[in-house]
C-alpha cells in the first residue's frame, strides 16, 4: 500500500497474522487469557483471525459463543470479573450494539461502581469499516460512539506492527479495551517485531512530518491520507500525518502541537461526519490554546449522512477515500477554505 | 495623537500576561517612567511603566484581564489634547465620570470581565482568521488595515506579515541627529542592597525580565538603559571613555540615596561594570559580569552590526538567532517583536554608528584587563559555553579570585536561555558577598 507496509527486508506479517501472534503470544505467557466469541474455533473467526488457535490451545481456552452477543459479552465480563482475561471477539462491529448493555453499563462502570475494588480486564475485538460489499447492517465505523464511554479505552490499530502492540498491551491494561480493526486491512502486510511489546494506549504518532497543513487519520484512513500527503508532496504541499491510533484517551497534546506547527487541520475518519471523531478533535483545538494558530476553518472528512450503501460505487463514494482526502487538502493548503 | 501604552514582551516565549493591577486610575494625569501597571507571569509581578506623560484613558484591560503580548491597554494623552474621535476606544465622556469614561463599561456594563482584551475591531464583522487576529495582535496592528487575500477577502497569517514587511522601513538613513539628555534609569522597590543592571548592545532594560523573574520578586533593583538604546536619548558616542562616562553619570544619579550596590552588566553593559568598579570601587559590594566584553580583541562583530542594521523581520532572524546556543529559542515571532521594537531608523542607525565606534574592523579596541587585574571586589564571570559572539576564554583574564562560571546550552545570552541557573549563581553570589567575612 505504501511505505508502511512494504518494508521488504524486516519480517513482515499481515494484519491478522500480527493479531493472531499477539493472541498466541499471550496465551502461552499467561493461562488466564482466553478467546471468545462466534465461529471463532474450528472455523477460524468470520475473517479467519483466530484461524488454527484451537488446534494450539484447545477448545477450552478457544471458545465458540451461541448466536448472541449479549450472551457472549455478558459470559466475557463476568469472566474478567472474576479473574480472566478473555478476549471477545465479535463478528462485526455493528453487532457490539446487541452487547450494549455488557459493554458500557456492565464492563465500562463496575471499577467505579464498586469503589476500584475490582475491574473487568476484557478485551473486545471489533471488525470494522466498510469496503467489503456488506451493506448497512455490517460496514458501519461506529467507534466515536464508545468514544462517549468513560471507563473504556478505544483502539484504532492502521498497521500490522500496532494491530500486534496494541492487542499485547489492551491484555496488559486492567480495564476494557475495545480494539476496532479494519476488515480491508486485515491482508494488508507489514513490519511486525517479534516477541512482546506494548503499543502505548492514548498515543498517537506523526507518520509523516510536514509544514502546510495537519491530517489527523487513524485506521485505513491513515493510509489513505498518506497517499494523499504523497501526491500533495509533488505539487509542493506538505502535509503532516497523524495516526491518531487512540480515539479513547486521545492524544491531546501530538494534535495540537502539529496545529501549532501548521495552522490547519483536517480530521478524516470513516464514521459518519456528524457527532464523530472529527468534531471531538475539532472542538479540542479550538478549546485549547491552539486555536490561536488556526490560520483557516478546521476540515472534517467522514462518512456520507446515510447508512453506507450496498451499490459498491455508492459505497464508496460514501466514505473518504485518498481522491477525495487529496482534494480537500488542496483546497486547504491553497487557502481556498 | 495619544500614545499606546501596550502590554510587552518581557520574555521570549511569553504570548500573553495578567494585568494585575493600574497604578494610576483612567483620567488622572502620568509622568513618563512611572509605574503604570503590573504584568503578572508565571513566576512573578514586573512592573510596566508609562510610555509617555499625559492623561490615562481608553483603558480596556482590567486587572484579572489575561491580554495578549502587544495589545494596547490603554492610551495616554497630552494635557489639554482633544479626545480623537478616530480612536476606537477613546470615551466620548467627560474624564470626570470614570463610569461612562471606561469603554468597556460603556459598551457592556453587565458582561463579565472578558478573557482577553480584544482589540475593537474583533467586534467590528471583520473577516480573520485566528492565527491572523493573534499576529496583529502581537504586532500591535490595526487588522482593518491589512488587506485579506482569503475567501471572501479573509484576512490570513501571511496578510499580516506581508503588512508588517511592507510597513518596514527599507533602509537605514545614513545621519541621525543627537539627543542630549541624561540616560533612562528605572526602579524596582524591594529589599536588601540594590543590584545595579547594565544592559548589553541592542538590548535594553527589559531584557532583563526573564532574569527578574527567576531571581524573584525581592531584591531592590535599579536598571540602566544604555545611550541609543531602550528609552535613554540618542547620544553620540565617540569611544568606549565617553560610554564609560556616561555610565559613571547615570550610576552616580541612579545611587545618590545609598550607600553601595551590586553592580551587574552583560556584554559590553559587563565591559561598563567593570570599567565602573574600577573608578566606584568603594560603592560596590560585588560585581557580576554575564558573556563580558573587553577581556580579549575577538568579537563576532558581523552579527552586532548585522543586529543594528536590520531593517526588517527576515534580515534580522539570522543574527538573532547567533546569539543563542540553541537557534531555535528564537521564534519568528520574537523575531517580529525584536524587529517592532527597534522599528525606528534613527535609533538604528545610531546604534550601527557606536558599533562602528565600539568594535572597528571586527576588533574590541577597549581593553579592561587592566580593569580586572586591579579588582578586589567579590566578582564572578556568567559565560556560555557556546558563546559565539565573544570567546568564553577570554574568562582567562581573571585572575584567581573571580568566579567563573561556564554554562552548558547557552549562548552568548545566558540570563535568558537559562534565568534560572544564572538566578541561583547570582543569589549565591550576592549573598556571599554579603556575608561578614
Amino acid at each position: 500500500m505504501n511505505a508502511l507496509t512494504q518494508e521488504a527486508a524486516l519480517r513482515t506479517l499481515s494484519y491478522a497474522e500480527a493479531i493472531r501472534e499477539a493472541m498466541a503470544l499471550a496465551m502461552e505467557a499467561d493461562p488466564t487469557v482466553i478467546l471468545m466469541g462466534e465461529d471463532i474455533g474450528v472455523y477460524g473467526g468470520a475473517f479467519q483471525v483466530t484461524l488454527d488457535l484451537v488446534d494450539r490451545f484447545g477448545p477450552d481456552r478457544v471458545m465458540d459463543t451461541p448466536i448472541s452477543e449479549l450472551g457472549g459479552a455478558g459470559v466475557a465480563v463476568g469472566a474478567a470479573l472474576t479473574g480472566l482475561k478473555p478476549i471477545f471477539e465479535f463478528q462485526f462491529s455493528d453487532f457490539a450494539m446487541l452487547a450494549m448493555e455488557q459493554i458500557v453499563n456492565q464492563a465500562a462502570k463496575l471499577r467505579y461502581m464498586l469503589g476500584g475494588e475490582a475491574s473487568v480486564p476484557v478485551v473486545f475485538r471489533l471488525p470494522s469499516g466498510s469496503g467489503t460489499g456488506a451493506a448497512a447492517q455490517h460496514s458501519q465505523s461506529i467507534e466515536a460512539w464508545f468514544g462517549h464511554v468513560p471507563g473504556l479505552k478505544v483502539l484504532q490499530p492502521a498497521t500490522p506492527e500496532d494491530a500486534k502492540g496494541m492487542l499485547l498491551a489492551a491484555l496488559a491494561d486492567p480495564d476494557p479495551v475495545m480494539i476496532f480493526e479494519h476488515k480491508l486491512l486485515y491482508k494488508t502486510r507489514g513490519h511486525v517485531p517479534a516477541g512482546h511489546y506494548l503499543t502505548p494506549i492514548g498515543k498517537a504518532l506523526v507518520r509523516r512530518a510536514g509544514s502546510d497543513l495537519t491530517i489527523v487519520a487513524g485506521s485505513i484512513m491513515l493510509h489513505r491520507a498518506l497517499e494523499a500527503a504523497e501526491k500533495l508532496a509533488a505539487d509542493g504541499i506538505s502535509a503532516e500525518v497523524i495516526d491518531l491510533r487512540s480515539i479513547r484517551p486521545i492524544d491531546r497534546d501530538t494534535i495540537l502541537a502539529s496545529v501549532r506547527k501548521t495552522g490547519r487541520l483536517m480530521v478524516v475518519y470513516e464514521g459518519v461526519k456528524a457527532f464523530g471523531v472529527g468534531a471531538e478533535i475539532s472542538a479540542m483545538v479550538a478549546e485549547s490554546d491552539a486555536f490561536d494558530y488556526l490560520d483557516a476553518p478546521i476540515l472534517r472528512l467522514g462518512a456520507a449522512d446515510a447508512p453506507v450503501p450496498y451499490n459498491p460505487d455508492l459505497e464508496r463514494a460514501s466514505v473518504p477515500q485518498v481522491d477525495t482526502i487529496e482534494a480537500a487538502a488542496r483546497r486547504l493548503a491553497r487557502r481556498e477554505v | 495623537m495619544p500614545v499606546e501604552v501596550i502590554l510587552p514582551k518581557v520574555d521570549m516565549d511569553m504570548t500573553h500576561g495578567t494585568l494585575a493591577v493600574w497604578h494610576v486610575a483612567e483620567g488622572d494625569s502620568v509622568a513618563k517612567g512611572a509605574a503604570l501597571f503590573d504584568i503578572e507571569t508565571d513566576k512573578a509581578a514586573m512592573e510596566v511603566e508609562a510610555p509617555a506623560s499625559g492623561i490615562l484613558r481608553a483603558v480596556s484591560a482590567r486587572p484579572g484581564d489575561r491580554v495578549a503580548v502587544g495589545s494596547v491597554v490603554a492610551q495616554i494623552y497630552a494635557e489639554g489634547e482633544v479626545v480623537s474621535a478616530s480612536a476606537p476606544l477613546a470615551p466620548a465622556a467627560s474624564p470626570a465620570d470614570p463610569a461612562a469614561a471606561s469603554p468597556v463599561a460603556a459598551q457592556a456594563p453587565a458582561a463579565p470581565a472578558p478573557a482577553l482584551a480584544l482589540p475593537a475591531q474583533a467586534q467590528s464583522g471583520l473577516r480573520a482568521t485566528p492565527a491572523a487576529r493573534a499576529a496583529a495582535r502581537q504586532a500591535g496592528l490595526n487588522l482593518a488595515e491589512v488587506p485579506g487575500s482569503g475567501p471572501a477577502g479573509r484576512i490570513q497569517r501571511d496578510d499580516v506579515a506581508a503588512l508588517l514587511d511592507r510597513a518596514a522601513p527599507v533602509a537605514s538613513p545614513a545621519t541621525w541627529s543627537p539627543q542630549t539628555g541624561p540616560l533612562h534609569i528605572s526602579h524596582r522597590k524591594g529589599q536588601g542592597t540594590s543590584l545595579v543592571m547594565i544592559h548589553g548592545f541592542t538590548a535594553d532594560s527589559q531584557s532583563w525580565a526573564p532574569l527578574e523573574r527567576a531571581m524573584g520578586p525581592d531584591r531592590a533593583l535599579i536598571r540602566i538603559d544604555l545611550p541609543c538604546h531602550g528609552r535613554s536619548p540618542r547620544r553620540r558616542i565617540r569611544s568606549f571613555a565617553d560610554l564609560s562616562r556616561m555610565l559613571v553619570e547615570a550610576f552616580d544619579a541612579a545611587t545618590r540615596d545609598v550607600e553601595t550596590v551590586h553592580l551587574l552588566g552583560h556584554s559590553l553593559g559587563a565591559a561598563l561594570a567593570l570599567s565602573l568598579a574600577d573608578i566606584r570601587a568603594r560603592r560596590l559590594a560585588s560585581l557580576a559580569m554575564l558573556s563580558p566584553a573587553g577581556l580579549g580583541p575577538e568579537i563576532d562583530a558581523p552579527v552586532l552590526t548585522g543586529i543594528a542594521r536590520a531593517s526588517r523581520a527576515e534580515s534580522l532572524a539570522p543574527w538573532l538567532r547567533c546569539l543563542t546556543a540553541n537557534p531555535d529559542d528564537i521564534s519568528d515571532d520574537y523575531v517580529r517583536a525584536a524587529m517592532r521594537s527597534r522599528a525606528d531608523p534613527a535609533l538604528r542607525a545610531a546604534q550601527a554608528e557606536m558599533a562602528e565606534v565600539l568594535f572597528p574592523d571586527g576588533v574590541q579596541v577597549f581593553d579592561l584587563r587592566p580593569a580586572l587585574s586591579r579588582l578586589t571586589l567579590p566578582a564572578c564571570m556568567i559565560w556560555g559555553r557556546k558563546d559565539r559572539i565573544i570567546p568564553n576564554r577570554h574568562a582567562l583574564a581573571a585572575d584567581g579570585e573571580c568566579a567563573i562560571h561556564l554554562l552548558t546550552g547557552a549562548g552568548h545570552l545566558p540570563q535568558i536561555e537559562a534565568p534560572d541557573r544564572v538566578a541561583r549563581i547570582l543569589r549565591r553570589h550576592l549573598v556571599a558577598a554579603e556575608a561578614p567575612i
